[in-house]
């Protein structure tokens, strides 16, 4: 069997397969259907300083190959995360390698959410910074799609946080993706996560009413894969950065894909919802792979595509 | 997680179907309320699970009955499955209905196919469950023959006076308690979510108690996504209300707990 083992910036991580924040609850909810040690980490939704309520319902609708959601990143905000019966406390005594996604409305409130969980990172293994979120200041604008506002996001967290690394997760919906990774490498963040989702809209045309509440949404799932992967592509050429690769992962084989276009590890998102068991088997997949193609470990796949 | 054979899968009337699987861990177990959430398609075009109420269940067949109403792609793929198939069920999931105490009359009240997830309670609970459904013509009535078939009182209001009384199904309430004066009822509704609202009003106003069970749009069916909330009251709050997931704080949830502006 090869060596799974994943470096990714200071972390070690058991194999590189990770759950995408937003579609793994706080972990928990999938900690009935297997052990969450098996997976190289669990990425846990979303979290601001305070409790939010999220989106209008509907909140997601299925497409093809796909889903668009907008839950507004629902939240229990970061006391209750980090004290609360149901969040890390419990999460942690699973023995999961735990990742904290977290989101802000202003640079501000940015720096004040890093530092809290950097200062209380007991059972956090690292930080993943979503900058696809509205600059309440800015008129909604998300930070993720204006290169200056993401390089002030990405430089005041990093000011902030002495001790977890800083993954920053990159939106897709920019004419040219590499000039954000590069403006993260500038700050200083450890490594890039993408692509969160790209933004979209569905018609009812009998009820001649968009399909979720808030008009647009986030498409996720197997039709966004061939786009992750591009940008996957892209931004490995451009930065040194370690790249977490996500997007319409569904099975082993597409896993495999992101690795060979160049990101270290992957997130399975969509997927879990359809299979619960969707990351293992994405492990068990790239066992066999690395085994049939006889490599020894996995990091010998990492951007290994011949073109 | 488990893989259910397809036993049977036969038209009711109209637009619904009866889906019986084999499928004996989830028989066992099923409770009032419960639902499974059915990967209808291994393609990625229709990849999302469709919940269901679970219908009814035979633990010494180790068998599982949804009823369901094709209503789009999900249910049109569920109505071609034929018998030997495989379907792939999360559950049962998500909180359940109360039985009664032995000296309460149990009342469902249903909409729609909210009959299939009130019948578990006619094997739960010790009295005889009294049925009031409501439709908007009598063709659109579901199971009302399997309460009958159990003994139930089964009262019928449709919108256009096709069958029973003419009107909507919270006004069969009043008569129902006029008839039996000292008589404790518990009521459980399922259905459209405006007419839940409406009955939850309803029960208010009469100081009657009881349980609804919330009919969403669900994705994960876990608690992970946050997909499938609904407004509960929570005084602490400025608004009000807060939100939770239908899912696993649901889908039945206690009448007290309903907000009544959605
Ligand atoms: C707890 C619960 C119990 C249910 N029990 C039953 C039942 O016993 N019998 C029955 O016929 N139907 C039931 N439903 C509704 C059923 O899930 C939908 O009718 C079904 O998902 C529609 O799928 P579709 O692909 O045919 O329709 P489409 O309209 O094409 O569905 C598109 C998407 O919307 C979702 N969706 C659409 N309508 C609903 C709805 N009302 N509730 C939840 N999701 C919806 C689907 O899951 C799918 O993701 C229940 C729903 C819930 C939440
Ligand atoms: C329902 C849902 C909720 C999500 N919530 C978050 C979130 O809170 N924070 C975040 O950074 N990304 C969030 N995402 C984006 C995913 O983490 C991921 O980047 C995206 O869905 C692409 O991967 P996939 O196609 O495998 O789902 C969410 C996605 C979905 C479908
Ligand atoms: S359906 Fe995902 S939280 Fe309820």
């Amino acid at each position: 069997m090869a060596d799974l083992t994943t470096k990714f910036a200071s972390l070690t991580l058991k194999n590189p397969v990770t759950t995408a924040s937003g579609t793994f609850g706080y972990g928990l909810e999938y900690a009935n259907f297997y052990d969450l040690q098996k997976l190289g980490a669990v990425i846990v939704k979303g979290i601001k300083s305070t409790p939010s309520d999220g989106n209008k319902m509907p909140r997601v609708c299925e497409v093809a190959g796909g889903m668009i959601n907008a839950i507004g990143l629902q939240g229990p905000g970061v006391d209750a995360f980090l004290h609360g019966d149901h969040y890390l406390p419990a999460l942690k005594k699973t023995g999961a390698t735990v990742i904290v996604n977290m989101w802000g409305t202003s640079v501000g409130e940015y720096a004040d959410v890093a530092a809290r969980f950097d200062a209380e990172n007991d059972g956090i293994a690292a930080l993943e910074v979503n900058i696809s979120c509205p600059n309440v200041k800015a008129g909604g604008a998300a930070f993720g799609t204006d290169v200056k506002l993401a390089g002030e996001v990405i430089s005041a967290v990093r000011r902030a946080v002495k001790k977890l690394p800083v993954i920053v997760k990159l939106s897709p919906n920019v004419t040219d993706i590499t000039e954000f990774a590069r403006v993260a490498e500038a700050e200083g963040a450890d490594a890039i996560s993408l692509i969160n989702t790209l933004s979209a809209m569905a018609i009812d045309i009998e009820k001649r009413r968009p399909r979720i509440a808030n008009v647009t949404g986030g498409l996720s799932g197997a039709c966004v894969k061939p786009v992750a992967v591009r940008m996957v592509y892209q931004c490995h050429k451009a930065v040194k950065l370690p790249i977490l690769g996500m997007g319409g992962i569904t099975c082993g084989a597409d896993a495999v894909e992101f690795l060979l276009a160049g990101a270290t590890a992957v997130s399975v998102g969509t997927a879990n919802f359809v299979d619960p068991y969707a990351p293992l088997k994405v492990i068990d997949f790239l066992n066999d792979y690395l085994d049939r193609h006889h490599f020894k470990s996995v990091s010998e796949i990492v951007g290994a595509l011949e073109l | 997680m488990a893989q259910a054979i397809i036993q049977e899968n036969s038209i009711l009337h109209g637009d619904y179907r009866k889906i019986v699987f084999a499928v004996p861990e989830m028989a066992n177990t099923a409770k009032a309320g419960q639902f499974v959430h059915v990967r209808i398609d291994e393609r990625l075009d229709h990849m999302l699970r469709r919940p269901f109420s679970i219908h009814d269940t035979d633990p010494a067949k180790g068998t599982l009955t949804v009823v369901y109403k094709i209503v789009g792609a999900g249910t049109h793929i569920l109505a071609e499955k034929t018998p030997g198939e495989c379907c792939d069920l999360l559950g049962p999931l998500g909180t359940t209905f109360t039985p009664c105490a032995d000296d309460v009359v149990p009342v469902a009240v249903a909409g729609g196919y909210g009959s299939a997830a009130t019948f578990l309670l006619t094997r739960e609970c010790k009295q005889k469950v009294v049925l009031l459904i409501g439709a908007r013509t009598q063709s659109e009535l579901v199971l009302d023959d399997a309460y009958r078939a159990c003994g139930c009182d089964v009262r019928v209001a449709t919108d256009d006076g096709s069958c029973g009384v003419k009107g909507r199904v919270t006004a069969l309430i009043a008569p129902l308690l006029a008839e039996n004066p000292g008589k404790k009822f518990f009521f459980y509704g399922c259905g459209p979510l405006p007419m839940l609202l409406a009955l939850a009003k309803t029960l208010r106003e009469l100081g009657l108690d009881g349980e609804l069970s919330m009919d969403e749009i669900m994705c994960c069916g876990v608690g992970a996504c946050f997909g499938c909330v609904v407004k509960v009251n929570d005084p602490a709050s400025p608004q009000k209300w807060h939100y939770e997931r239908s899912c696993v704080d649901g889908p039945v949830f206690p009448l007290e707990k309903i907000y009544l502006e959605h």
